[in-house]
């Protein structure tokens, strides 16, 4: 008896997870079914899961739209250059606070730790009248440099708590052999922290491509657009009508980077390896 | 100076690094410096020119982008700038707050539409979370493609793409999602009272915090004199002012898989040697997670809590892409961050956007704090 029963809890548990996955994952699914519908389908009251006759017009459409090609290759761009410069920094600034003894590391540590609660949109105002004073209004500045100081306080965190379990005898001995701290940060402390790195830069890819407010304000003109921003001007709110096949469409190809990037870095998220400093 | 946008921000970056580099080095300078002069060791002044040195893009970046911002923002929500007039600002002194908190019909919804997604949305969301987290906890096969799975929303998060996919999904007329609500209804007539009776919950809610918001109660005796929904009712998603926030709160629901994996590697610390002992004691399931499971996961649950508040507090995307411009819809979802865009970005009220930014940082300290003062009541430190 006992046996049958845990057999069907088995499988009743089996039939709750298929489906939360299935739920979960409807709405991607539904973008990509809707990308190949024409304009009468995503329009229809039938439930159509997927399209009698899956049409690529939609697809050649887009990439005949100047636009929206060019608002790709800026996300492209933009999202490249600012990771670049804010892992680096960020990596830095970690070091300094997991393998250099300084005085003041642990009231500047507990400073940056406590800017994890000054929500970004707060320094919108002032940084934008900051910006119109170096006439960067209108170009990619405003959303680039700012990376470049370290922009992140959980990445830094993330990263400091990785080098921090690095035993110092490593360090040390590479200082009795004469080598510098960078030397010591770039050849011996970064490739051990390899999986922490793949987290934080994944972390910062996706908040760099998803992000709206701060290039809606800075961008200003269509030529600068990124693809959120260029995406959301697809949907007019005011009209009957949309250009479903066509939004979505858009929104198939602004997700496929985010995809790449899941699948290459989720055995490092998922394993959890984000919370190892949650605890105490 | 018309640059090539693309080699204006090289050239930018380039600039920046090179601005970077001098001021670690000055920065790392003087505090050995400093160090000298106070009589510190030959090793300790050189740590204290490597720790200064390799910290500064982050000290250099918070007196830059938070420090000084935050003091100009302070002194500015006393003032009535504006940035596209080219006259200084005039101090007005409090005036910008009390228009904020006793004037400001659309500043009174923000708050009360933030209320609302944390009062009704927070509690669904890590109530979801917790679900999953312990149906994952069950060590199953393929447990790595269900984590995908419910992780992959978190990624896809609030971007304006995903956003739109979930307004074709919402459509009333037409979208999915109610469509599959007629269809069951039709099928299993329980599902149908079930779907009635969850319309007509939310909407006495929605109606209520609209009123709250707006000061008249028209709307909540409209809904309830109007009784149990009729058979044919499905809900109007992204097209009544009843109906805007509960949207946001699905979009939180569907994104609740990093709260999920916090609450996994809770199951994961609760030793196992606790579950053992129940067994023996001839516990049942139910028991096993309220008497076991649940006070040691309160830690966890704290934690999902604040970084959900604070989440929530900082909403915009889905405000901006979903209702932007809908006049009738505004008033009943705008959120804080909406808000602050919409007086400081649209109107370049300057002054008037600082004091919104700092009632916003105040509200989102406060709440913190609080947090962390009634946590002593029902989080369970004992066995960590």
């Amino acid at each position: 008896m006992r046996t049958v029963w845990h057999i069907t809890k088995r499988i009743v548990l089996y039939i709750f997870l298929t489906s939360a996955s299935i739920v979960m994952s409807f709405p991607l699914f539904w973008m990509i079914s809707s990308s190949f519908k024409t304009l009468e389908e995503t329009n229809s009251p039938g439930i159509i899961l997927w399209p009698a006759h899956p049409t690529l017009d939609a697809y050649i459409a887009i990439f005949k739209n100047i636009d929206f090609l060019r608002s790709y290759f800026n996300s492209v761009f933009y999202t490249s250059l600012s990771l670049i410069g804010t892992l680096a920094s960020v990596a830095v600034v970690a070091y300094a606070f997991s393998r250099v003894k300084w005085p003041g590391r642990n009231v500047v540590f507990f400073l940056m730790l406590s800017t994890m609660m000054i929500p970004p949109q707060a320094l919108l105002v002032p940084q934008y009248v900051f910006f119109n004073k170096l006439h960067w209004i209108g170009s990619f500045n405003p959303i680039v440099i700012p990376g470049f100081f370290a922009g992140g306080a959980a990445m830094i965190f993330l990263l400091r708590q990785s080098m921090a379990q690095i035993p110092v005898e490593l360090d040390e001995s590479a200082f009795m052999d004469g080598a510098n701290h960078l030397q010591v940060f770039w050849e011996i402390i970064l490739p051990l922290v390899k999986a922490p790195l793949a987290i934080v830069s994944t972390f910062l890819f996706v908040g760099l491509w998803n992000s709206l407010l701060a290039p809606l304000i800075y961008l200003q003109t269509i030529s600068l657009y990124t693809l959120p921003v260029y995406v959301s001007t697809l949907y007019n709110i005011n009209s009957a009508v949309q250009p479903w096949p066509t939004i979505m469409t858009a929104a198939v190809l602004t997700t496929v980077p985010l995809m790449v990037v899941f699948f290459i870095a989720q055995r490092y998220i998922l394993e959890g390896v984000v919370i190892s400093g949650l605890k105490g | 100076m018309t640059l090539n946008p693309y080699f204006e921000v090289l050239f930018t970056a380039v600039l920046t690094i090179g601005f970077i580099i001098v001021t670690s080095l000055g920065l790392g300078q003087l505090a050995r410096f400093i160090a000298r002069q106070v009589g510190a060791s030959k090793r300790h002044q050189e740590n204290t020119f490597t720790g200064y040195a390799f910290a500064a893009p982050w000290i250099v970046g918070f007196l830059i982008f938070v420090i000084v911002p935050l003091g100009y923002s302070f002194y500015w929500s006393f003032t009535d700038y504006r940035v596209t007039e080219n006259t200084p600002p005039n101090w007005i002194g409090l005036d910008n707050y009390a228009r904020l908190i006793t004037n400001d019909p659309g500043f009174r919804s923000s708050i009360v539409n933030t209320l609302y997604l944390t009062a009704v949305g927070l509690p669904l969301m890590i109530a979801v979370a917790l679900f999953l987290a312990v149906l994952l906890n069950q060590k199953t096969r393929g447990e790595r493609v269900f984590r995908m799975a419910f992780y992959l929303p978190v990624i896809l998060g609030f971007n304006t793409a995903v956003l739109l996919a979930w307004r074709l999904m919402l459509n009333t007329g037409t979208g999915i999602i109610n469509q599959l609500i007629r269809a069951l209804s039709t099928a299993f007539p329980p599902i149908s009272y079930l779907n009635r009776g969850i319309i007509f919950v939310q909407e006495l809610i929605s109606a209520l915090f609209l009123g709250i918001s707006s000061g008249k109660f028209t709307l909540l005796n409209r809904v309830w004199e109007a009784g149990f929904p009729a058979a044919n009712r499905v809900p109007m998603w992204v097209e009544s002012p009843l109906w805007t926030k509960m949207s946001v709160v699905l979009l939180m629901i569907w994104g609740c898989g990093s709260m999920m994996l916090i609450f996994l590697s809770g199951l994961n610390n609760i030793p196992r040697e606790l579950h053992d002992a129940a067994d023996v004691d001839g516990a049942n399931n139910w028991q096993h997670f309220w008497k076991i499971s649940f006070p040691l996961l309160t830690p966890y649950v704290f934690y999902n809590l604040i970084v959900g508040l604070i989440a929530c507090l900082q909403i915009f995307e889905p405000i901006y892409v979903l209702y932007r411009d809908s006049q009738p819809l505004v008033p009943s979802t705008i959120s804080m961050v909406y808000y602050l865009w919409q007086a400081s970005f649209r109107n370049f009220e300057i002054g008037y956007g600082s004091a919104i930014s700092w009632v916003i940082l105040l509200i989102i300290m406060a709440v913190t704090a609080i947090q962390f003062m009634i946590q002593k009541r029902w989080v369970n430190y004992d066995l960590y």
